[in-house]
């Protein structure tokens, strides 16, 4: 009777997310309430976990509960902790979530709410969900292994030196497009620029406070500062309403790129105790904060979605960024459906504090359940905004029109009403200077946000508040990306750096320390500095760049796993990992060829470069932007290079995996797994790590 | 009434130790109550050294995600 009772649960959570995607998919003329997908998001999630990670947990990964895991092996109270799995549930989704799945959705809604919103909930539980999973079972059985050093002793040697070197590719490409997103979002707005300048002397306070006064007293240290930065979000608008000192924050784009350079470097060379990780404690507490915030305010107001379901940009004319749907939009939403960067935590640190094997397919599918899940409510706060606001704010003025007047005009043109004094009066209700040309996804969410945020508390008076609250949550753990991302980049340089000539790999050498900073910072800022001065947005070529580099990460991943999962026999159920490999490599491998060779300036690198070329070598470039557009012909084809460069790489080393399967299939080489060996549990079966003493 | 005034005060208790473990506050408690576990005999880190160790540990390996 029990049984029949949640075989009932089940079937009818089934059927209620079947109808809520039906609902969203063939809905056409009314407007959609945004329950809608809060439902079809949920009830996938429950049941894409009940049913195909159960499925993936027993039948793949067999997860064995009387193996001790390495946190009971290795248990030093450091790195190897046994750690509850709510806790290292909550780690691991601090770990993940990232600026990636808020920017993806809100920019990939150009081409309407469907699309995205079905690879989030589809890519999330059969792609992104089953790469965190397995890649955390893998490390795991590997004493907490590094992605890099499973590829190295599972696939080989060749394998392991790419996923290094993609890995920093990606931290490059990476950390310049989320440097992009936040320059955009600080653009001309003293009040953003005051807020997350103040965010750098709090973040020092609590740093000496947690180093000097209490060490280690996160909660108190953190209390404070979260504190200090809500009062800073509010004395912003005092400072905007100051003509002297709003001069003095408003900032172009050259100026705050070279701010956020000098920042970074400043935040990778110092002690990491005083700015960069009491940084990461205030962004880690207002993000969970602000994303809770978020989905209590989409269950309280239930906004109507306003943008349409599919737009005309599907063709690959999009203003915000250039290419069709197929693959553009997959790689744009990148890490709400799967990310590749996620292998590199699931090897990292969870693997080490996981208390027992079956603990791993909650922490590595469900974290990933709920990442997605914030790219859906991203999708929601985007979409929810009039599309003609949507489209003002993230396109760049060569595609709508430089004055007002005439963006309104061509926003208007193409079916989405807007007026120039629509947009002026929003503006001045979130407490900016303008909202026209703002891409990069951050202020769009944020408008969406503030209007969720203050239709639950406030109402209008509060907007500019809550704006300015999204913007600085958003700058603010983008930030610590940057800084921890810059860190751990300098680390790798001087690893490869350190094979060349030994004292430059000293960790501890200063002029080691200062010249690695100098080349990571410097590497990732040209990049930054490229998207800043770029006519097209810089949104345009560097997020498609980022996806494609991260989805080739996820490829890798999936490699490595797809070999593990052979060499233990299951070659039965490879296609869980295969068919998400394959997809990504078909994907990824069409983005990249149609952004170096497809002849549309706005799409093909290479095609811009020769338009550009073109016109200097015709004598049709003013003398005063010559040297400006000689080094657009540059970025252009630099940024094809890069392209072809991560492709070429990941396309050696699926050769080298086919070598190893086919090696595995035919019998002609013995699978000889790295695992560590099996060593019997001693914990209660009862055992959560809760009880440590103080229970 | 008494018992689910006690389930509540057993929940809130979980909750607030989940959260300083989930933050690091309580890191350097369980650094001591591990050492003591294991037995180990050497001089232990004040909570200023572990503090500085564990940071300097934590943020050499990627810990942050896009």
């Amino acid at each position: 009777m029990k049984r029949l009772g949640r075989i009932l649960i089940w079937v009818t959570l089934a059927v209620l997310g079947a109808g809520a995607l039906g609902k969203i998919a063939l809905e056409r003329g009314e407007s959609l309430n945004a329950m809608w997908f809060v439902i079809a998001a949920v009830c996938c999630y429950l049941v894409a976990f009940r049913l195909y990670s159960a499925f993936v947990a027993a039948r793949l990964l067999a997860l064995d509960d009387t193996r001790a895991t390495p946190s009971e092996r290795h248990d030093d109270g450091r790195d190897f902790c046994p750690t509850n799995k709510w806790v290292l549930f909550g780690h691991h989704f601090a770990a993940i979530a990232g600026p990636g799945p808020l920017v993806g959705p809100t920019l990939a809604a150009q081409f309407g709410y469907l699309p995205g919103t079905l690879w989030l909930i589809a890519g999330a539980a059969f792609a992104g969900c089953v790469q965190d999973f397995i890649i955390l079972f893998c490390s795991i059985r590997r004493d907490g292994k590094s992605l890099g050093q499973m590829a190295r002793e599972e696939v080989s040697q060749r394998g392991g030196f790419i996923a290094q070197l993609a890995v920093l590719a990606i931290m490059v490409i990476l950390l310049g497009v989320i440097a992009l997103v936040v320059v955009n979002a600080l653009k001309s707005s003293p009040w953003a620029t005051f807020t997350l300048a103040m965010t750098i002397p709090i973040a020092l306070l609590v740093g000496m406070y947690l180093r000097f006064l209490r060490p280690g007293r996160v909660l108190e240290g953190s209390l404070i500062g979260v504190g200090l930065i809500l009062f800073v979000v509010v004395a912003g608008q005092w400072v905007a309403d100051s003509p002297s000192w709003a001069r003095v924050f408003t900032l172009g784009g050259v100026s705050l790129a070279f701010a956020i350079i000098v920042y970074a470097f400043a935040a990778s060379a110092l002690p990491v105790w005083l700015l960069l990780a009491p940084r990461d404690y205030l962004s880690a507490f207002i993000k969970a904060g602000a994303v809770f915030a978020l989905a209590a305010g989409i269950l309280f107001v239930r906004p109507h979605v306003l943008m349409p379901p599919l737009t005309r940009f599907i063709d690959g004319s999009g203003p915000v960024f250039a290419g069709k749907i197929f693959p553009f939009c997959f790689i744009t939403i990148a890490c709400g459906a799967i990310s590749g960067f996620h292998s590199l935590i699931s090897s990292g640190t969870t693997p080490k504090m996981i208390l027992r094997e079956s603990h791993a397919r909650f922490i590595g599918y469900g974290a990933m359940l709920l990442e997605s899940f914030v790219g859906v409510m991203a999708m929601v706060a985007a979409c929810a905004m009039t599309p003609g606001v949507y489209f003002a704010i993230n396109s760049p003025p060569s595609i709508v029109g430089a004055t007002p007047d005439a963006a309104a005009a061509t926003i208007s043109g193409w079916g989405f009403p807007l007026t120039a004094q629509t947009m002026a009066g929003l503006a001045h209700a979130v407490g900016e200077l303008t909202l026209w040309n703002r891409a990069g996804g951050a202020p769009s969410l944020a408008v969406g946000m503030a209007q969720i945020f203050s239709n639950t508390i406030g109402g209008e008076h509060l907007l500019s508040i809550w704006y300015h609250f999204a913007i600085m949550f958003e700058a603010l753990f983008i930030l610590t990306v940057l800084d921890a991302g810059t860190r751990v980049g300098r680390f790798m340089v001087q690893e490869l750096g350190g094979r060349v000539w030994k004292p430059f790999g000293r960790t501890g050498w200063m002029p080691g320390i200062l010249l690695s900073s100098a080349i990571i910072v410097g590497m990732w800022g040209y990049f930054l500095y490229q998207g800043v001065v770029d006519p097209l947005g810089g949104i345009n070529s560097l997020w498609p760049l980022f996806g494609i580099s991260n989805q080739l990460l996820a490829a890798v991943a999936l490699v490595v796993a797809t070999t593990i999962l052979l060499k233990m026999g299951r070659t039965r159920w490879i296609w869980v990992t295969l068919l998400p490999m394959a997809w990504l490599v078909i994907i990824t491998m069409t983005a990249s060829y149609q952004k170096i060779f497809d002849a549309n300036p706005r799409i093909g690198f290479l095609a811009y470069a020769n338009v550009l070329a073109a016109e200097i070598a015709a004598g049709k470039v003013p003398a005063a932007k010559l040297v400006d557009t000689q080094r657009l012909v540059f970025n252009q084809r630099l940024d094809a290079t890069v392209t072809a460069v991560l492709a070429l790489m990941i396309m050696v080393l699926i050769v080298e995996a086919l070598v190893q399967w086919y090696a595995i299939l035919s019998s002609r080489r013995a699978p000889v797994l790295h695992e560590s060996p099996y060593v019997p549990t001693q914990w209660a079966a009862g055992y959560s790590g809760v009880a440590q003493g103080d229970d | 009434m008494e018992g689910a005034a006690k389930n509540i005060r057993r929940f809130a208790r979980r909750f607030w130790r989940g959260v300083r473990e989930w933050c690091g506050d309580s890191a350097y408690e369980r650094y001591l109550r591990s050492s003591v576990a294991q037995g180990d005999e050497g001089p232990r880190l004040s909570a200023q050294e572990f503090y500085v160790q564990q940071l300097n540990r934590r943020y050499s390996r990627p810990n942050r995600c896009c």
